[in-house]
């Protein structure tokens, strides 16, 4: 008993030891929290901050497109992108089973994805949903749905060259969609939000206070009707001859506005995917070619300006020869003496080459110049060219020949619709412009383009002469007759030019751009009108392959706007403009009441408005053509019984 | 001697600071898993209440029961608890590279966890059947207690649960330090663990390695071993004086930190309470390690105070180990963080262990 107690006195002395021990090791253990937690934790917070915090851009719906009477061009709706965090599944083949005929996926190509061993991933991007849809896929476990914007192109190809499109991040890559990125895409609003360590996003403010601000909406000058008008003139020609592709502008000459750009083989908007790069350039505006005989419009006002020549002087035109330096001229039709006016009319090289002469070469230069050759127009669009007009100095001894018909410079049809402008207006040349106006999400106006004259190239009544000399173009006898209209003049020009062989030097055989410009009424001109087709196969002169185009788009384009041959020569697009406004605010805003199970009356819809009621009923919609709704299947009112999506046409 | 059975002058001795502040830690426990675990793993905390629970119910018995009766049951405990570590071999459940788990259909035991309080009692009851002269220990009286210490730890190591091994090394070493050894065999174990060094290095896994070198410089490796550490530490540290507020923790929330709710819990707590609460807990720990140690002095007879003592050290050792861990202080090893850190087992053991404590200073007036 004694020996025992010895030993627990002798152990419980340990006991102290063991004490200090242990509040040694406590001390440090607190001193380290204390390190850690005041010393350092200014520099660990800002650590965990800088891991953590990031701040998310909330990106705002894209602003619309419009055409000049507010027809929808580009929009942009919401849609549903389907998710699925993997690990959270219980069992992935029910799932992919249930999920399947929701989205409309195969249940096999559902598992595929899910079984991607990725924490996170994008069952389905971008489709449309019903409510039920919604409900049903949103009772599942690990599976989500997250809204996103997606563009539409309600008129598919139309103006797809002009229009351009977005990328997957809504950004703008061509056209309209690309000059303009800046105010469509609306302020991107960036607001603090975590990622947590798989980099998921998770905010910790409230959305619903941050509200991006939306897009803008760009109004073009294009009018939708003349730009069909034009596309599908341009394209049926290009049937017609097999040509590789075509380009036709339309501008209003007195303002510069541009009513129609069309470059031809398009391609559908809403896919453009599926259709190679090549096609997506607005070669109106970022290709040039050598105009050919419409040059000699331009070498005519110019000596006329100057009083170089009388719209009745004369001039030899070698009967269809003329040596000039080491090269010999030559003239479609043989020729001897013809006034100024008939050179025009029969587009006779060697005598635009005699006038040219006549001005000499800083003359001929100066003019070109003032027409805008060289020098790009300034238009809002990517990729613009300036064409080329060689400098003065550089010419060698038949350049001035060659110019006066269109060879040795060359321009885009933008350039040259521009400076025939200034011809059917009375001398100025307009800086064309496409963009009306750029308005807010709250409808006040940000930008907006009026006309901008650039400058006086010839007097009122040089402008005049030239039009008139024009007008013999389409006239009887003259290279253009497939242009006239009946019941209007029609001031016009035929271009056919061989097209320069990059290979082999000089111009390639039987490659042809085969052009025809002209405005019409001559009088009081409207439009400006540039067609252009790429080496034509059946027929390749301007006045055969390009003047039908010309006189289609023109007289069409003059019944849509109303302007008659007898009647009043001055259209009115404000009362057009009016009367269009007036629809959309009349009709256009009406409210639809959705009744389950039976279709709505969709009739004076925008596609918008049609697309958002659709969205609301537990249907799809078709919608086929463009403007308002004027008919759908089934009727207003119909059940809807085993019936999946409804037709909604628009005009 | 009773076995079991209280009677009213028994119940006056119970303490209850001991009582509470565990009770008080395990609260925290719960709180701390459910803030650590409710957004995206919230079954783990209805398995945290229902173990807390049966700790509860564990504890009780652990009073009830005197402690002797331990004394002479040693055997079976501790060889109970060896068949149980064989167990996990034959139809144990794998987890993250480690097979540690019995499956018990509902929850699931880790016989590692009780292996430490066997290990415990079976020290506790050779060493005070010991007659101990004031010289401590020789070579030879090592050989039995070592050879029950090297049982549970190899199959341990071989499970693989490095952090348990080390706290079982850490008991084994604190009981027969404190009973008493000599100089000369320190001296000889220290030149012949000298020589196994190398070879235990070799038999560690890859990732322990990495884990053990990983720590002496973690911020070369920001997203590989090193990579729990600096988290931890940006987590603990971010939390700053008073901290982020309950629940409102974004490093472990946004799980930087993996198995924050097992051993890197302490990470959340400090970040969500601050060094306010990281110190209120040490202090917690402190106090229940010194009451531990109180029963031990206190205790009647020596299998009472080696027995007070094991635990105590036990408790000690994961406490310092776990926070130093968490907090950069030592490798990553393992080791959860008593009553807070989730992990049925352990709970279940630790307030088992803090039962027999109150049972030590309940009957220090009994004879």
């Amino acid at each position: 008993m004694k020996k025992a107690k010895e030993q627990k006195n002798y152990l419980k002395v340990r006991v102290f030891f063991v004490l200090a021990f242990f509040i040694v090791a406590f001390s440090l253990v607190f001193l380290r929290a204390f390190q850690l937690q005041v010393l350092e934790s200014e520099s660990l917070k800002a650590k965990a901050a800088r891991q953590h915090v990031r701040s998310v851009s909330l990106r705002s719906k894209r602003g619309d497109i419009y055409d000049r009477n507010f027809k929808e061009l580009a929009i942009s709706i919401d849609v549903d992108s389907v998710y699925a965090r993997p690990t959270q599944i219980k069992s992935k083949r029910a799932l992919s089973r249930a999920l399947a005929p929701i989205i409309g996926l195969k249940a096999s190509e559902i598992r595929r994805s899910l079984s991607s061993g990725r924490g996170f991933v994008w069952v389905k991007r971008q489709i449309d949903l019903d409510e039920a849809e919604r409900a049903k896929i949103a009772a599942m476990k690990g599976v989500g749905i997250v809204k996103e914007s997606r563009r539409y192109y309600p008129n598919n190809g139309l103006a797809s060259n002009l229009l351009g499109f977005t990328g997957v991040d809504s950004n703008g890559l061509e056209g309209i969609e690309h000059s303009y990125n800046t105010y469509l895409s609306g302020a991107t609003r960036k607001i603090s939000g975590g990622r947590d360590a798989r980099g998921r996003l998770m905010l910790f403010g409230d959305t619903g206070n941050v509200v991006p601000v939306e897009g803008m909406s760009v109004e073009l000058t294009i009018d939708k009707t003349i730009q069909y008008v034009t596309e599908s003139a341009l394209q049926s020609a290009i049937d017609k001859t097999g040509a590789k592709g075509g380009t036709a502008v339309v501008l209003a000459p007195a303002t510069g506005e541009v009513l129609a750009m069309a470059t031809a083989p398009g391609f559908n908007l809403n896919d453009f995917r599926r259709t190679s790069p090549e096609l997506w350039r607005n070669r109106t505006v970022t290709d040039s070619f050598e105009p050919g005989s419409v040059a000699k419009v331009f070498v005519v006002a110019g000596a006329l300006e100057e009083g170089l020549v009388k719209p009745d002087d004369i001039f030899f035109c070698e009967n269809g020869s003329y040596r000039v330096a080491d090269r010999v001229l030559h003239d479609a039709e043989e020729k001897g003496w013809l006034s100024v006016s008939n050179i025009i009319k029969y587009s006779s090289n060697i005598g635009a080459s005699k006038i040219a002469e006549k001005m000499g070469r800083e003359t001929l230069y100066r003019y070109f110049s003032a027409f805008g050759m060289g020098t790009k127009t300034g238009l809002d669009l990517p990729g613009e060219t300036s064409g080329s007009l060689l400098d003065v100095d550089k010419w060698s001894g038949v350049t001035l020949h060659t110019i006066s018909f269109g060879q040795g410079v060359s321009a885009s049809s933008i350039q040259l619709a521009t400076a025939l402008g200034a011809i059917a207006n009375g001398g100025f040349l307009m800086k064309p412009y496409i963009v009306k106006e750029v308005k807010s999400g709250t409808g006040k106006v940000v930008k907006a383009n009026n006309p901008v004259i650039m400058r006086r190239v010839i007097s009122a009544a040089t402008a005049r002469s030239v039009r008139d000399m024009m007008v013999g173009v389409t006239g009887e006898g003259g290279t253009g007759t497939k242009a006239a209209i009946s019941g209007f003049d029609v001031a016009g020009k035929t271009g056919t030019a061989q097209k320069p062989d990059f290979e082999h030097g000089g111009y390639r055989k039987h490659a042809y751009v085969s052009s025809f410009f002209g405005f019409v009424p001559a009088e009081n001109p409207v439009l400006t009108i540039i067609v252009t087709l790429d080496e034509p196969q059946k027929g390749h002169y301007g006045g055969e392959v390009a003047a039908p185009v010309f006189k289609e788009i023109a007289s069409k384009s003059l019944t849509y706007l109303g302007v008659t041959p007898q009647g009043d020569m001055h259209p009115s697009y404000g009362k057009k403009r009016g009367a269009a406004k007036a629809l959309r605010s009349g009709v256009g805003t009406k409210e639809v009441s959705l009744r389950r199970g039976f279709a709505p009356d969709f009739t004076g819809l925008t596609m918008r408005k049609a697309l958002r009621v659709s969205r609301e009923g537990d249907f799809d919609i078709k919608m086929i053509g463009g403007g308002l709704a004027v008919r759908q299947s089934p009727g207003p009112g119909r059940p809807l019984k085993g019936v999946k999506s409804v037709k909604v046409w628009f005009q | 001697m009773r076995f079991t059975g209280i009677d009213k002058r028994l119940l006056t001795h119970i303490d209850f600071a001991v009582l509470g502040l565990t009770i008080t830690l395990a609260i925290i426990g719960l709180i701390s898993i459910y803030s650590a675990t409710y957004s995206n793993n919230p079954a783990t905390y209805t398995r945290a209440q229902y173990w807390f629970i049966i700790s509860l119910v564990l504890l009780t018995g652990a009073v009830v029961v005197n402690y002797h009766f331990l004394e002479r049951y040693a055997y079976i405990i501790y060889g109970g608890s060896i068949v149980l570590l064989l167990l996990v071999f034959a139809i144990g459940k794998s987890s993250g590279g480690a097979q540690r788990w019995l499956d018990l259909g509902f929850l699931s035991l880790q016989p590692s966890e009780t292996a430490k309080i066997a290990l415990i009692i079976m020290l506790a009851r050779h060493f005070s059947l010991k007659n101990l002269a004031g010289r401590g220990l020789d070579i030879k009286d090592l050989i039995v207690p070592g050879l029950i210490f090297i049982a549970p730890f190899f199959l341990i190591m071989k499970q693989p649960d490095l952090g348990t091994s080390i706290i079982l090394l850490s008991i084994f070493c604190s009981m027969t330090l404190v009973v008493g050894i000599r100089l000369r065999t320190i001296i000889a174990i220290g030149v012949a663990l000298s020589a196994i060094m190398p070879f235990a290095w070799m038999s560690l896994k890859d990732y322990q390695k990495a884990r053990l070198t990983s720590f002496l410089n973690p911020g070369r490796d920001p997203f590989g071993s090193g990579y729990h550490l600096l988290q931890s530490k940006i987590a603990i540290g971010s939390g700053g004086f008073l901290g982020k507020g309950y629940t409102g923790g974004t490093q472990g929330k946004l799980m930087f930190l993996p198995e924050h709710h097992t051993d890197f819990i302490f990470s959340i707590l400090a970040e969500e309470w601050g060094f306010i609460g990281a110190s209120i807990v040490i202090f917690i720990f402190f106090a229940l390690i010194l009451k531990g140690l109180g029963a031990a002095a206190s205790s009647k007879d020596r299998f009472g105070f080696l027995l007070a003592f094991g635990i105590s050290a036990m408790l000690f050792w994961h406490v310092v180990i776990n926070i130093a861990m968490v907090t950069g202080l030592l490798p990553v090893v393992g080791v959860p963080l008593p009553f807070i850190s989730y992990g049925g087992s352990f709970l279940a053991v630790i307030m088992t262990s803090m039962g027999l404590i109150i049972n030590i200073r309940m009957r220090r007036f009994i004879f």
